[in-house]
């Protein structure tokens, strides 16, 4: 009997605790365990400086910016490993790039993520108040203006979305917003940073008050408003305390990051590696392993994938007296090796050579990415330095009227590579000015935007179609996945 | 049954009648189409009178009293039959074969059944088949045992992992069926803890009538019962073992280094390049796969004692099984223990006890395997004019010229992978027979896992540029790391380390009610509650600068970090419930129509407060018109048809992916330290909800005389709201660090097939006895939606960094292969200048891509011009098993075959230096030289576009297992007091027959279902001559 108890007791005893759970609804509430939502969220400052954090972390995908900006240019080809390693750049190189193109999907969607995080911190701006959030608010405006700046550059028309996270029903109602009033929004946003930013960095990899003048002036002459880009420009070099580098080598070594001619720079690190499958997700900069010398052994260089390979028309447009740059800017490879005492092997990709690499971002000894030195590396990408500033200041100037200030700039970029000083004036000078914006920057991601914005992609880029290839194309994907109401840019 | 015993008892029986004066009842027995049968027992029922018929099929029995006696008919074989005399002093019987196996329990869920009286589509298979195979997991030694149930071996490396698929894939990620063992959840995953010896049946719901397992049934339910003792039993023990060798059952053919080295010359001069090599004769070179494929040892040794009082039964077991691999010997070895006792204890007449106990505690090391970079991957294309060791510095070679490919020798020495688990799975049981018609079962079973690995990347160098180096330079000197400005620390060999547990517990209670009312009406009821909850913590660490670079000292606490700056650790943790109600309801008239209906009420935390609570009903019903009066074909014995449909759940997604979580990667560089910030992970979807599976059977079991039966059944399976996370639009902004889609309902699969076995057995106690058994399943998959704007969803890439070869979209199968189809080869310039076709860049000798849209051009940047080159589903499978015995002598063979399927041959590595299968000798080398293949160049070209150029058939009939076995004469064994002793020879993967070129047409979808049919070098199934024996006490 006694057993017989003890059984029934366990019968009820399961049968009862079954029964209460079943009816209490309580038992399947399960709460996520060490992480929150992302709701109720942004309780305390911490909170704005994580969240900001992560608004940072998608200008790493810059890199990207700086291939196209080569690759589609006349300044470099694709290379790799063969032509269909990553096809996408191999399409733009040829200016066969349509619709369906990973790396220019990558660019739209990265931006788009980066603009995401942006817009989570400011539609909770008004949560808490503390010391110190004007300037989080103000680098994840300044943040949000640069993605929508990359957008506004490679494809026009976008999506204009600001200080709300868009739910799966709201990207069918979304349309393609016009340019102009992209435009004004990321004018308006680096307008309402500015004032917020300081001149020095609270740590190195913050956003400057330099940094955001630097990016307006650029926006600016984007749009042909030289007044204002020549105003906002000279602020920078009249306050900013920037200088030119005496050594036009230094500019990309490690070892001098941060130094006075850097106005906005995105920070990697070597000391984290990563994986080929999510490039987004590397900590280290992805160009110069991927721009790296293909199965090299020998000394000073590093293996890489032979990426973004300079042409020879780049190699040549160096004059004669311009060799301190050229050779700072391009490798020639076969001349190194004659040049080198020790052995210097290395192999050629299936994907083009030109017997050319790119000597700024590229894979260094001592400057690794453990553990694959072909993915990453701690070489910050410099996208405004003082040099930029001066030239497109020059340029403001020279287009708006002022050949005085504008050669004063641009000699100043030249004297430091020893060369003489321009003499030219109007559009001679402004013909000048864009040559030696080729020169200088050559090989860190600017020339193809250059060329558009200036009408001079059809003369210098073979295949290239005005009015088509002046935009990238709204990756096909994205307007199916948008609901198809989005349409596709001229010509594609 | 031994006749000389069976004489003796019937003699006593007549000897004890005789005794009596009583009335005589005479008569013939017969069978059913009229042949005599002698030796039937007749035995007056209450008494231990009886009798047995003479050869010409006549009894003659005295009856107590010639009214009210009662006959019963009984023999082997035969249904037994009890007739009342009623005055009689005649008897004519008739007796039908016995349909032994329509009697065979099956387990249904919550409850059992016969095979006579299932409704749903049901499949068994029994210990002995299992084992036969000596497959270190169950499921392996499932395939090509039931219909409808494919086993895919996604890697033939020890311990490697099958997928179980039943009536085809129905979901885009998780298609795992439910597999309880005793009742308890058992992750398929960690199917490598379950001895296939410890199991006694396994019963495979394959329709609708799995409903009763609701939200997670949709891929069908494995009902794994273990070995139990009986009651009333001497102990008996029981000890088996085997040893066996296994070898690589194939080589490929690749090119010897004087072919290697004259093809290559003629790659570079096709391109005006310098040729890479200025002598080709180089004789054979080293021959890779000699040197990476080794013979293996596998065995396994079992004990098991079980018996029973009479109330109480028990099984024990211990067994051994180690294996190591025919790539890596020991570094790939697995070796499992297993422990068991299972007890029942009649603690009174109505109250039972039933445990069940299983330990495991398996030990499992991996290399790299089916992937890019795998050591088969290498060993297929390393250089065979590069030598094992440089001669000069004694060091493994460099295999310079392809920065990815390694030497794959040296790959094996600095891989260092190790797997523990110790597992224990367990139930308690409390049966209670309220009265002849109810049952109450109380019951709570647990698993318990502890999951240990460890990983030790040594600094290795594999030579200059190698991706997989970990040192800086061939003196293994750790690579440095800054870490602030000009601060550099050496990153040392490190191990990775970690640790977790899972713990399940399963609560439940139901009612089991049987009642036969009126003699032909009977109603079987079930109501049950179930609580179900799943926790899993982990914590790991890697720790870098490991002392000596050695294993020896590769531990977390040996680390000898500066600042431990580089070590890192991290954790997970998750828990979920489910807490169900079923209830299943069950008529059967004369055992001749039964209906059953199925609801199962499912709330599972996986889901939102929205979409939690799901119900699942399912009804079922069969005919045996075999019962029927009218029915006239007494050769046919019994007839069933069956049918069922209803609509079960998958809920298989992530945690909490309603709600979305700060559980991205919000990282960024600040004053060149790495910061960590936050960013939304996934996507939240509030109104989530489960996948739902309607299914259709239709079933028609037969069986002919006795030993013939089939099975046939046809099968509907729809899956609506898949769960997905498809890719989304960009201004979500989901595409960052740790972002991801959300986890949405959308998009339909649908499978349709057709399943039939046949089974003929001869009658076991004959000296000479077969069994045959055939089985066959047609299935047809078909993604029938995709969701919105999403054309389709890109699946495993070709090559490295190339094309999508693999698709989920509308109109095909699941992971279908899209690619050009190829129309020979270019011949000549002319050729191509004259075609009307434009493929641009092409040149003799290139591949021929076919325009499938008709606009003239080969369209390469978009998929105008390709199509579907393939599928990765079998489109038939077949299996057949067979059993002989002679006397002492058995034998038996198992065989598998699919068809229908193709490969994506993707372990070229199209590098220019990267060895080849020799076919390329046979490569176009001028102007109607070949049509076949294409020319070989290092100039830029399109041949490695993904085409039906790199699609094979991947058709294979396999002889999966042959058996020779002879029990040794009794004589032989008194002495040793040994009640029986077998001892067997046995071959596993005995043949292939295959076109394919690859290691092993069985290529799994270790990758999920985008990745299936895709061969990256893989590891195959090794061939094992196997001896073993198995004794009786």
């Amino acid at each position: 009997m006694k057993i017989k108890q003890k059984a029934f007791l366990f019968f009820i005893l399961t049968s009862i605790s079954a029964i209460s759970l079943w009816s209490c609804k309580d038992y399947l509430e399960l709460e996520p365990e060490f992480v929150q939502d992302a709701d109720n969220y942004f309780t305390s400052p911490e909170h704005y400086d994580l969240a900001l954090t992560g608004a940072y972390d998608l200008l790493q995908g810059s890199f990207l910016h700086l291939w196209i900006g080569e690759i589609a240019s006349d300044n470099s080809i694709a290379g790799g490993e063969s032509v269909v390693d990553t096809k996408g750049l191999h399409d733009i190189d040829d200016m066969i790039h349509g619709g369906v193109n990973d790396e220019l999907r990558s660019v739209f969607r990265w931006n788009y993520s980066g603009i995401t995080r942006c817009n989570f911190i400011l539609e909770n701006r008004n949560k808490i108040d503390f010391t110190g959030k004007d300037e989080i608010i103000a680098q994840a405006t300044f943040l949000r203006a640069y993605y929508y700046f990359q957008l506004f550059k490679f494809f026009g028309d976008v999506p204009l979305i600001l200080d709300e996270r868009l739910g799966s029903d709201g990207v069918s109602d979304s349309k393609r917003t016009n340019k102009n009033e992209v435009y004004d929004a990321i004018v308006s946003d680096l307008n309402s940073a500015i004032p917020n930013l300081n001149w020095m960095a609270s740590e190195k990899g913050r956003i400057t008050k330099g940094a955001a003048l630097a990016l307006l002036g650029k926006v600016y002459l984007y749009r042909n408003q030289f007044a204002e880009a020549a105003t906002t420009l000279d602020n920078v070099i009249n306050n900013g305390g920037y200088s030119l580098l005496t050594n036009y080598n230094a500019l990309f070594a490690v070892g001098n990051e941060g130094h006075r001619e850097t106005v906005f720079d995105i920070q990697y690190t070597g000391i984290e590696g990563g994986s080929y499958d999510c490039l987004i997700c590397l900590e280290g900069n992805a160009a110069p392993g991927f721009h790296g010398i293909r199965q090299y052994s020998g000394p000073i260089y590093g293996d890489g994938n032979s990426y973004n390979l300079p042409t020879k028309d780049l190699y040549d447009a160096f004059g004669a007296n311009d060799q301190i740059r050229r050779d700072a800017s391009i490798l020639d490879i076969e001349a190194f090796k004659q040049s080198q005492s020790a052995t210097v092997r290395y192999a050629v990709g299936g994907g083009g050579h030109t017997g050319y690499y790119n000597n700024k971002y590229i894979k260094r000894q001592g400057e690794i990415g453990a553990p694959d030195d072909d993915l990453t590396s701690p070489v910050n990408y410099l996208v405004i330095r003082y040099a930029d500033v001066l030239l497109m200041a020059a340029e403001a100037h020279n287009r708006n009227g002022n050949d005085g200030t504008a050669l004063n700039y641009v000699n100043q970029v030249r004297n430091r590579v020893n060369l003489p000083n321009l003499t030219s004036s109007g559009s001679a000078l402004t013909e000048d000015i864009w040559n030696e914006r080729r020169l200088e920057l050559a090989g860190e991601g600017h020339r193809f935007f250059d060329l558009v914005r200036t009408n001079k992609a059809a003369n210098e880029i073979t295949g290239f179609t005005p009015g088509k290839n002046d935009l990238f194309p709204i990756p096909q994907i994205e307007i199916d996945l948008a609901g198809g109401n989005w349409g596709q840019n001229p010509g594609y | 049954m031994n006749l000389r015993i069976f004489f003796a008892i019937i003699l006593i029986l007549v000897a004890h009648s005789v005794s009596a004066q009583k009335a005589t009842v005479k008569g013939q027995v017969k069978e059913v189409d009229g042949l005599t049968i002698p030796g039937v027992n007749v035995l007056e029922v209450g008494t231990t009178n009886g009798v047995s018929t003479n050869m010409d099929g006549n009894f003659e029995i005295e009856v107590e009293n010639l009214e009210t006696a009662k006959l019963k008919f009984s023999f082997i074989g035969y249904d037994s039959k009890e007739i009342l005399v009623a005055g009689r002093t005649t008897i004519n019987v008739d007796m039908a074969l016995a349909s032994i196996a329509l009697e065979e329990i099956v387990v249904v869920g919550y409850g059992t059944s016969t095979k006579k009286e299932v409704t749903g589509a049901t499949a068994k298979v029994d210990a002995e088949a299992i084992e036969k195979l000596n497959n270190a997991r169950m499921d392996q030694a499932l395939q090509g045992q039931v219909s409808g149930v494919n086993i895919q071996t996604n890697s033939g490396s020890p311990g490697g992992a099958s997928s179980i698929r039943i009536r085809g894939l129905s979901t885009f990620g998780d298609n795992d069926p439910l597999i309880l063992v005793d009742g308890v959840v058992y992750d398929s995953e960690g199917l490598n803890a379950l001895n296939p010896n410890d199991i006694a049946s396994i019963n495979i719901l394959k329709d609708a009538t799995a409903g009763i397992y609701g939200v997670r049934a949709a891929n069908g339910v494995i009902l794994i019962e273990t070995k139990k003792g009986e009651k009333n039993a001497a102990p008996r023990l029981e000890l088996s073992g085997f040893t066996g060798l296994q070898r690589t059952a194939r080589r490929l053919d690749l090119l010897n280094a004087t072919e290697y080295a004259v093809l290559k010359n003629e790659m570079f001069g096709t391109a005006n390049e310098e040729f890479p090599f200025r002598n080709t004769n180089l004789g054979e070179g080293t021959d890779w796969q000699d040197e990476v494929f080794e013979d293996a040892w596998m065995q396994s040794y079992n004990l098991s004692l079980s018996g029973g009082t009479k109330s109480s039964s028990y099984n024990a077991g211990l067994s051994y099984y180690t294996q190591d691999g025919i790539v890596g010997g020991e570094k790939a070895n697995f070796t499992r223990y297993n422990a068991r006792l299972n007890m029942m204890n009649e603690i009174n007449k109505k109250l039972k006890l039933n445990s069940v106990l299983l330990y495991t505690n398996e030990s499992r090391s991996t290399l790299p395997e089916n992937g890019i970079g795998s050591v088969l991957y290498n060993t297929i294309n390393a250089f065979p004019t590069d030598p094992v060791r440089n001669p000069i510095t004694g060091n493994y070679s460099y295999l310079e010229e392809v920065s990815d490919i390694i030497n794959p020798i040296a790959q094996m020495e600095n891989i260092y992978n190790d797997n523990n688990v110790n597992k224990i799975v367990g139930k308690e049981e409390l049966v209670y027979e309220i009265n002849e018609n109810f049952t109450l079962t109380g019951r709570i079973g647990y698993n318990f896992a502890l999951v240990d690995a460890k990983a030790f990347s040594p600094l290795a160098w594999y030579g200059p540029g190698k991706a997989q180096n970990t040192a800086a330079n061939e003196n293994l000197d750790p690579t440095q790391v800054e870490i602030a400005d000009s601060v550099f620390i050496d990153r040392g060999a490190n191990v990775f380390e970690s640790r977790s547990t899972f713990v399940d517990v399963t609560g439940e209670t139901f009612l089991n009610y049987n009642k036969i009312f009126n003699e032909d009406h009977s109603v079987k009821g079930t109501f049950g509650l179930s609580v179900f909850k799943r926790r899993g913590e982990s914590v790991n660490g890697t720790a870098f600068n490991i002392p000596g670079n050695s294993i020896d000292f590769a531990d977390i606490s040996a680390s000898l970090a500066d600042g431990g700056f580089l070590n890192n650790t991290g954790s997970f943790q998750f828990e979920e419930r489910l807490l169900s109600s079923f209830l299943r309801g069950e008529y059967g008239y004369k055992s001749k129509y039964l209906v059953s209906f199925i609801v199962r009420r499912d709330g599972s935390s996986r889901f939102g407060p929205n979409n939690r609570y799901g119900i699942f009903p399912t009804v079922s019903g069969a005919w045996v018109f075999s019962e029927e009066d009218f029915f006239k074909f007494p050769k046919i014995t019994f007839a069933k048809l069956r049918m069922s449909y209803g609509v079960s759940g998958n809920d298989q997604i992530p945690n909490f992916a309603y709600r979305a979580q700060l559980d991205g990667e919000g990282v960024y560089v600040f004053n060149d330290v790495i910061t960590q910030g936050i960013a939304v992970g996934r996507a939240s979807n509030p109104d989530l909800r489960w996948e739902s599976t309607r299914q259709f059977n239709l079933g028609l079991d037969v069986t002919v005389g006795d030993p013939l039966t089939f099975t046939l059944n046809y099968f509907i399976k729809n899956t609506r709201d898949l769960l997905f996370q498809p890719d989304v639009s960009a201004i979500l902004g989901t595409a960052g660090p740790g972002g991801q889609s959300p986890v949405i309902n959308a998009g339909d699969i649908s499978n349709r097939g057709i399943e039939f076995e046949v089974g003929y057995t001869t009658d076991p106690e004959k000296d000479f006895s077969y069994a045959i058994n055939f089985n066959t399943t047609y299935l047809k998959n078909e993604v029938k939606k995709t969701p919105e704007g999403v054309e389709f969803l890109p699946g495993a890439s070709f090559g490295v960094g190339g094309n999508v070869a693999t698709r989920f979209e509308e109109g095909f199968p699941i992971g279908y292969f899209i690619g050009f189809e190829t129309d020979g080869v270019w011949q000549s310039q002319e050729e191509i200048d004259n075609s009307p076709l434009k493929q641009q860049g092409a040149k003799p000798g290139d591949l021929k891509f076919v325009d499938q849209n008709g606009d003239g051009e080969i369209n390469f940047n978009d998929d105008s011009d390709q199509i579907e080159l393939g599928s990765p589903i079998p489109t038939f499978t077949f299996g057949f098993n067979f059993n002989v015995n002679y006397k002492r002598y058995d034998m038996s063979a198992n065989m598998f075959s699919a068809i229908g399927q193709e490969i994506i041959r993707n372990f070229e590595r199209q590098q220019p230096y990267a060895n080849q299968l020799d076919y390329v000798i046979d490569r176009w080398v001028g102007n109607g030289s070949t049509n076949e293949n294409p020319r070989l160049t290092t100039e830029s070209n399109r041949n490695t576009e993904f085409s039906d150029y790199y699609v094979e058939k991947g058709d294979f009939l396999r002889i999966r297992n042959v058996q020779f076995g002879y029990t040794l004469p009794n004589e032989w064994l008194e002495k040793a007091k040994v009640k029986s002793c077998r001892v067997y020879i046995s071959v596993n993967n005995l043949a292939t027959l295959t076109g394919y070129r690859g290691y092993d047409p069985e290529i799994g979808s270790a990758g999920g279902p985008l990745a299936a049919g895709v061969d990256y070098g893989f590891y195959p199934q090794a061939r094992t001559i196997m001896g073993g024996f198995n004794l009786k006490f």
